[in-house]
């Protein structure tokens, strides 16, 4: 088989869900900049309703993306990754954990980042969850409550920044150590 | 047309009848709730790295991580189930609430960060 189960693993974490929720999390952040141009407040001559719903929905499809990049990473690739090797085994490629801490110039992906990626992920999905249950509880304050526009906007920012910064170190992590 | 809501009392006062959409209590509550998580992961991490309270392997080839991450579930959940029950129906003075969530989740994000944690 040409890719392994725990690769097919690795690449749906990174690349389907993880960009899934990066693009969710960019389109959300560019959604509420938009919405600092409307017309907030005053007459309005579009419904607001179709917006509202569709940043809630798009909140939603964020949080369950990032959830499942969070599972997914803890839970299945995570244990593959952190296999110590059987004694004896000095060829370490097949047990990215070992083989990244076997060498002083690579020890950092583990010890950096692999130990930032366990945990801030974790952070980012229950932020990602709060904005979105109040993006579809709170429709109509979405459109007049600049406040909580900007809560929302301050949450996402952090979050993106997180994933962001997640992502990339899985993206390092994985070019040297790959789950096979 | 919208209503504003800006003009709305920052009482904690119920907003109307119970359940009123219009009351932002509930939504504060997520907020904090995920605050109050993030809080407890970098606490998790930070006991973990010390020595003083080792994350117990719920799930063991995940090992610590998984009772780090279980434990910081529960906490962010039944956190927000409470704050719900408490606030839900009610108008909450916002302001407050949103720095207390960006700072917890601050503290969290630090106390998750290897080099703080590595200093134990």
């Amino acid at each position: 088989m040409l890719f392994s189960f725990d690769s097919l693993a690795t690449m749906f974490h990174g690349i389907a869900a993880g960009g899934l929720a990066l693009m969710g999390l960019f389109a959300a952040l560019f959604w509420l900049y938009a919405m600092r141009s409307a017309d907030v407040g005053t007459t309005r001559t579009i419904d607001p309703a179709p917006p509202q719903r569709a940043f809630g929905v798009l909140m939603v499809v964020v949080a369950a993306a990032l959830w499942m990049t969070v599972l997914g990473g803890t839970y299945i690739v995570f244990p593959t990754y952190r296999t110590p090797p059987p004694e004896g085994v000095t060829a370490l490629a097949d047990y990215p954990r070992a083989f990244l801490l076997s060498d002083a110039g690579t020890a950092w992906l583990h010890a950096f980042a692999m130990e930032s990626k366990e945990h801030m992920p974790w952070i980012a999905s229950m932020l990602a969850t709060a904005v979105a249950f109040v993006a579809t509880r709170e429709r109509p304050r979405l459109w007049t409550d600049r406040g909580l526009r900007g809560m929302i906007g301050a949450v996402l920012a952090v979050v993106f920044g997180l994933v962001s910064f997640i992502a990339l170190l899985g993206v390092l992590v994985n070019k040297v150590a790959p789950v096979q | 047309m919208a209503t504003r809501h800006d003009d709305l009392p920052a009482t904690g006062a119920p907003a109307g009848e119970a359940g009123d959409e219009r009351a932002n209590g509930a939504s504060l509550a997520a907020f904090l709730a995920a605050g109050i998580g993030s809080l407890a992961m970098g606490a998790l991490v930070v006991l973990n790295e010390a020595g003083i309270f080792p994350s117990p392997t719920f799930y063991g080839p995940t090992g610590g991580l998984s009772g780090r991450s279980t434990l910081t579930a529960v906490v962010w959940l039944a956190s927000w189930a409470w704050l719900h029950r408490q606030w839900r129906g009610r108008e909450i003075e916002a302001g407050s609430v949103y720095l207390a969530t960006l700072l917890l989740t601050a503290l969290g994000v630090i106390a998750t960060f290897p080099p703080l944690w590595e200093l134990f």
